[in-house]
């Protein structure tokens, strides 16, 4: 009994950080700022919203509410998110099934190169990319940055799904191989429906991972495209922290919904695919 | 390739060609972390000349620059001091929040449940979250500390030459200590019961079964754990970007962040060459840590 108090008061803590943002997105300019907090008894306020996403621009012109912009933020994670997401696990799902069933050469070394990109510094990548996109016109476009969201998931998405496919039986390959099924339809047909469950469970930590990268996001996008983190970061100032925060709940309850879908393979994915929960 | 065309039906994988299906994956690696490895090294012996508006050759200039530069020296210190602290403090937090977790108990699986939100919330938003906290004048934690009296009436947090890495360091800790206690209890809950019960019969002492049996069969776990925290945490330039943009001074640069900095005032080479010394230590220092630990993937 002690122990179950003492789990759910630790719960509280790192739970709480969440629950005073998302109360502060409801709160009005005197309570978000009074000392102590109010953190239950306050008088609920919607303006932040309001403002944040525009809704009373679309019952009254009102110039000071100007901020309907903030709404394409979410639209570019979500655009740079499922583009990326979806790119990486093309890429990964071929790249993974080989790695699963082939003993080639240089194996070893391809997984290393694979670790070794999952080391590299950001910093790293975004100096360099930043004159070579210069070069290609790629800066500030949503392809740009799908490409780097995507290399930087490819990493996770190829070792987790060749941690997938190696739970699929290698008889089924076999067995199919012997009945005269080329290769690329056996894993069409028979494996990609076996491990539909862990290709899922890599798309949706893709789009976490990409909606929560920062660096690569800050060089590459500049004016047009500003993913969520980084307009988050641009609100830092005192007069928008109701903003700020109105805008962030919004946009991390929809990763909240989607980790808890996960949640059960979300430790093998954090640990690309080597601890199995 | 022809010759790898065998017959021997267990590993008929071999028996055509890997390029197809690599191929994608390796034009990626190459784009995206060859040729800008090769373009760190190009850009840390040039700099741009204000005067002449261009990218020129300057010899051995950056690395010269590198090795005198204070900056540079305070800023890997500050990488180093914050990897391996928070890597310590997460680690043991972690592990005794998953000892006290690890159960078959429905309660904890929720407990398990709410700590997978600190993880997916962008560090960026998380940085701010803890600005407001760590606000000098209507933050709860300069508050709090004042009303128990660990710091003065006019202290601050984040502007505060010793304090302002500490209060970045909070925010790493509280975010991802969860990403610890998971991959812990997993490993824990992974464990066979056979041989606690029979030290337990044989009269072991808790904590000698946490040391002789629980640490040993973790192993690999941990390992994996650390080296990915590590990366992550060498890496690391969200928070101080959000919360101190590496002040007051420069004292919470991190290697990351300094050297984005320096990108930004238009020193390119020298950024480049800042960001190529933290790419090569991760790279030499992790491959080392997967071989020393025997990590296998």
């Amino acid at each position: 009994m002690i122990r179950k108090i003492l789990a759910f008061s630790i719960a509280l803590i790192f739970i709480f950080p969440i629950f005073f943002l998302i109360t502060s997105s409801f709160k009005n300019n005197i309570d978000l700022f009074s000392l102590p907090p109010k953190l239950f008894l306050f008088d609920i306020d919607f303006s932040a919203y309001e403002r944040v996403f525009g809704f009373s621009k679309l019952l009254k012109f009102d110039p000071s509410y100007g901020e309907l912009y903030l709404t394409s933020r979410i639209l570019d994670s979500l655009i740079v998110g499922i583009g990326s997401s979806s790119l990486t696990l093309i890429i990964g799902i071929y790249a993974g099934y080989y790695i699963s069933r082939a003993n080639f050469r240089y194996k070893n070394f391809l997984i290393m190169s694979i670790l070794s990109a999952r080391m590299m510094p950001l910093i790293s990548i975004a100096i360099p990319l930043y004159f070579v996109y210069e070069k290609f016109n790629l800066l500030d476009t949503y392809i740009g940055l799908i490409l780097i969201h995507t290399f930087i998931n490819l990493p996770l998405a190829v070792l987790l799904l060749k941690s997938f496919f190696d739970e699929v039986p290698k008889q089924i390959d076999e067995n199919a191989f012997i009945d005269g099924a080329s290769k690329i339809k056996i894993l069409h047909e028979l494996i990609i429906p076996c491990a539909k469950g862990g290709i899922a469970v890599t798309f949706i930590l893709s789009i976490i991972f990409s909606w929560t990268e920062f660096i690569c996001a800050l060089m590459i996008g500049q004016m047009k495209i500003k993913t969520i983190p980084i307009q988050a970061s641009i609100m830092k100032t005192i007069p928008s922290w109701d903003m700020m925060a109105a805008f962030t709940t919004i946009s991390i309850i929809p990763v909240f919904i989607m980790i808890l879908v996960v949640r059960k393979h979300f430790v093998r994915g954090l640990t690309l695919g080597t601890v199995k929960e | 390739m022809a010759a790898q065309k065998s017959y021997s039906l267990p590993s008929f994988m071999n028996s055509d060609s890997s390029l197809p299906w690599l191929l994608p994956l390796i034009t990626m690696l190459i784009v995206f972390a060859i040729i800008p490895f090769f373009y760190n090294i190009y850009l840390s012996f040039h700099e741009f000349v204000p005067a002449k508006r261009a990218l020129l050759f300057v010899g051995w200039d950056n690395w010269i620059r590198l090795f005198t530069d204070g900056v540079f020296w305070g800023s890997l210190k500050v990488s180093l001091y914050y990897t391996f602290m928070c890597l310590l403090i997460q680690l043991v937090l972690g592990m005794g929040i998953a000892l006290l977790i690890d159960s078959d108990d429905p309660g904890f699986g929720i407990i398990r449940s709410i700590l997978t939100l600190t993880l997916v919330i962008p560090p960026a938003i998380a940085g701010m979250i803890f600005l407001i906290m760590e606000d000098a004048n209507y933050g709860l934690i300069p508050w709090l500390l004042k009303s128990v009296g660990l710091i003065g009436p006019e202290d601050t947090i984040l502007a505060d030459p010793t304090l302002a890495l500490w209060g970045v360091m909070i925010v790493d800790i509280w975010q991802w200590t969860p990403f610890m206690v998971l991959i812990l209890v997993a490993g824990l809950r992974s464990l066979p019961s056979e041989p606690f019960e029979s030290a337990v019969i044989d009269g072991a002492r808790p904590f000698q079964v946490f040391r002789r049996l629980t640490l040993p069969m973790l192993h690999k776990v941990i390992a994996v754990a650390i080296l990915i925290r590590g990366i992550d945490l060498w890496r690391m330039v969200d928070y101080v970007f959000v919360l101190t943009s590496g002040g007051p001074g420069t004292a919470t640069y991190t290697l990351s962040l300094y050297s984005w900095q320096r990108f930004t005032f238009v020193q390119w080479g020298y950024g480049a060459t800042i960001s190529l010394f933290s790419l090569i230590v991760i790279l030499i220092v992790g491959n080392a840590f997967i071989h020393f630990a025997k990590v296998k993937w």
